[in-house]
């Protein structure tokens, strides 16, 4: 069995001699490891992006005032937590919000066109993704001015869930425009949806506006965001810690 | 115990030519794969029961599971028979090379994750919100499940397997990391059954935000441990480059 003795004999060894072989080093660490990064960011966001938030942002009709600014911040907080928290502790580096975010947006804009658009023939407007970028941006900016975990969590990720619906208000306005459909009032997204169905479509299956007081006043949106605000404090704090465990350098003795 | 000859060792280059022959063949079967499912998936592949199904998914999907067989035994066979008996003597230099191989094969196992987490997964979902589902044989599911996570679980395994026969530090021992990023794929295959079998007998919707997809996501979070490999490999990385304190004369 290989002994502790023989791994610490091997820590004096250095493969550089001089400064610009470590340089060079450095570089090609670099150049292999940040493509790596925004590769797994964009696979491992979007597969869990699609399987939590998934049909809520696929379509422009699922994008409610009740659900969808209630789970997609959720989602979109998990990453930025997880790798935020080994990014700023080992590396100094407040960017796991933005690259995380990017990653997937950019993940997003290719999958919806080849996927949603080429493949399946639905128009572009109608499956766009929602815009993040901004949220990351802000969770990055909380925790570089603030330098502290704790403030992140209670301001940056308060800021994070409750600003998802004025950040896309520009885009999906021009969907909310109300139209009368066989008499009756739908908005623009509402009939671009009963024009394309899809399996996603029936009442009991479409999980959007569902709730007791949908005529709670004017504040069904802010009440909606404030509530996924509170709840984005719990979920930085939670996927922080999830991240502080995931980056342990753990070492075992055998798997069976 | 390692004697060091600094005056004659030469640092290691990165392998970027043989990454890019293996990503560009990856990239070259992954883009043929596509374009083959898009020209004959509302074609020929709605419907399980028609000939023309099983002349031109399920046959496919019989090919490519056998040739996927054949290429993992191969691949970590090789790696196993030929694994370094004497690791703990191989210079730092030499160790560099391994470290540089292994985030290659990283590399390409993210490349992988990219097209059968996102693009391939997201074909499934669009496909599901089209058509619903005649069997669990569909062609986005031939694709992504037994071509996509196929794939990803070779590289993942071969990248595991490389760095426990060729490296010091993972020798005799097991990253417990690298173990999580690498079971979260293998274990997508048994959740993939349990899954159709859901949909099968109970779940008729396709919604992908749905409880019984849930498994699917458990996994993919098996992939946050990268960050506990990413700590171990470069901290490795880092002792190897450190500059030889005791000999200032190398230094320019």
């Amino acid at each position: 069995m290989t002994s502790e003795k023989e791994l610490i004999d091997r820590e004096d060894l250095t493969a550089v001699m001089t400064l610009d072989q470590q340089r060079s080093v450095f570089k090609n660490i670099d150049l292999m490891v940040i493509p790596l990064i925004v590769l797994l960011f964009a696979g491992i966001f979007s597969f869990h992006f699609a399987l939590t938030v998934g049909d809520w942002d696929y379509w422009v009709d699922w994008r409610d005032r009740r659900w969808w600014p209630l789970v997609t911040p959720l989602s979109l907080i998990v990453l930025p937590s997880v790798f935020g928290y080994l990014l700023w502790t080992r590396l100094r580096l407040p960017l796991a919000g933005t690259v995380s975010i990017i990653s997937l947006a950019l993940a997003a804009w290719v999958s919806r066109v080849m996927n949603f658009e080429v493949f399946a023939g639905f128009p572009l407007n109608m499956v766009s993704p929602s815009t993040f970028i901004a949220l990351g941006l802000i969770l990055d900016c909380v925790l570089l001015l603030t330098r502290s975990f704790f403030f992140t969590g209670f301001f940056g990720a308060f800021l994070f869930a409750l600003l998802i619906y004025p950040l896309n208000w520009p885009l999906m306005a021009p969907f909310r425009v109300p139209v009368e459909y066989n008499g009756i009032l739908v908005t623009v997204a509402d009939l671009m949806g009963y024009e394309y169905i899809r399996t996603a479509m029936p009442e009991y299956v479409r999980i959007i506006e569902h709730s007791t007081l949908r005529t709670f006043g004017e504040a069904v949106t802010p009440l909606t965001a404030v509530f996924a605000g509170f709840l984005g404090i719990l979920s930085y704090f939670f996927w922080t810690w999830i991240g502080h465990v995931a980056s342990k350098a753990v070492w075992i003795k055998r798997i069976f | 115990m390692v004697k060091q000859n600094l005056q004659k060792e030469v640092p290691p280059s990165v392998p970027w030519r043989n990454l890019g022959v293996v990503l560009f063949f990856l990239l070259m079967l992954f883009g043929a794969y596509r374009y083959y499912q898009h020209a004959t998936s509302f074609t020929v592949g709605l419907d399980y029961f028609e000939p023309e199904f099983q002349t031109y998914w399920m046959n496919l999907l019989y090919v490519q599971l056998v040739i996927e067989f054949i290429v993992f035994v191969s691949i970590v066979g090789y790696l196993i028979v030929t694994r370094d008996r004497n690791v703990m003597s191989i210079t730092p230099q030499e160790e560099l090379k391994r470290y540089y191989n292994l985030f290659g094969y990283v590399i390409v196992f993210s490349v992988i994750a990219y097209l059968a987490a996102s693009l391939y997964t997201e074909a499934d979902a669009a496909w599901h919100q089209v058509t619903v589902r005649d069997t669990d044989f569909t062609p986005t599911h031939i694709a992504l499940f037994y071509f996509g996570i196929p794939t990803f679980i070779i590289v993942g395994t071969s990248a595991f397997v490389y760095a426990h026969t060729r490296l010091p530090q993972f020798h005799n021992r097991v990253s417990l990391p690298l173990a999580l990023v690498i079971a979260g794929p293998i274990m997508i295959m048994p959740n993939l059954g349990f899954n159709e079998w859901g949909h099968t007998f109970f779940y008729a919707e396709e919604l992908f935000a749905a409880p019984i997809h849930w498994g699917f996501v458990l996994l993919g979070w098996s992939a946050f441990a990268a960050g506990g490999f990413l700590i171990q490999a470069l901290t490795r990385i880092i002792q190897l480059s450190r500059l030889p304190e005791e000999d200032l004369s190398l230094q320019k």
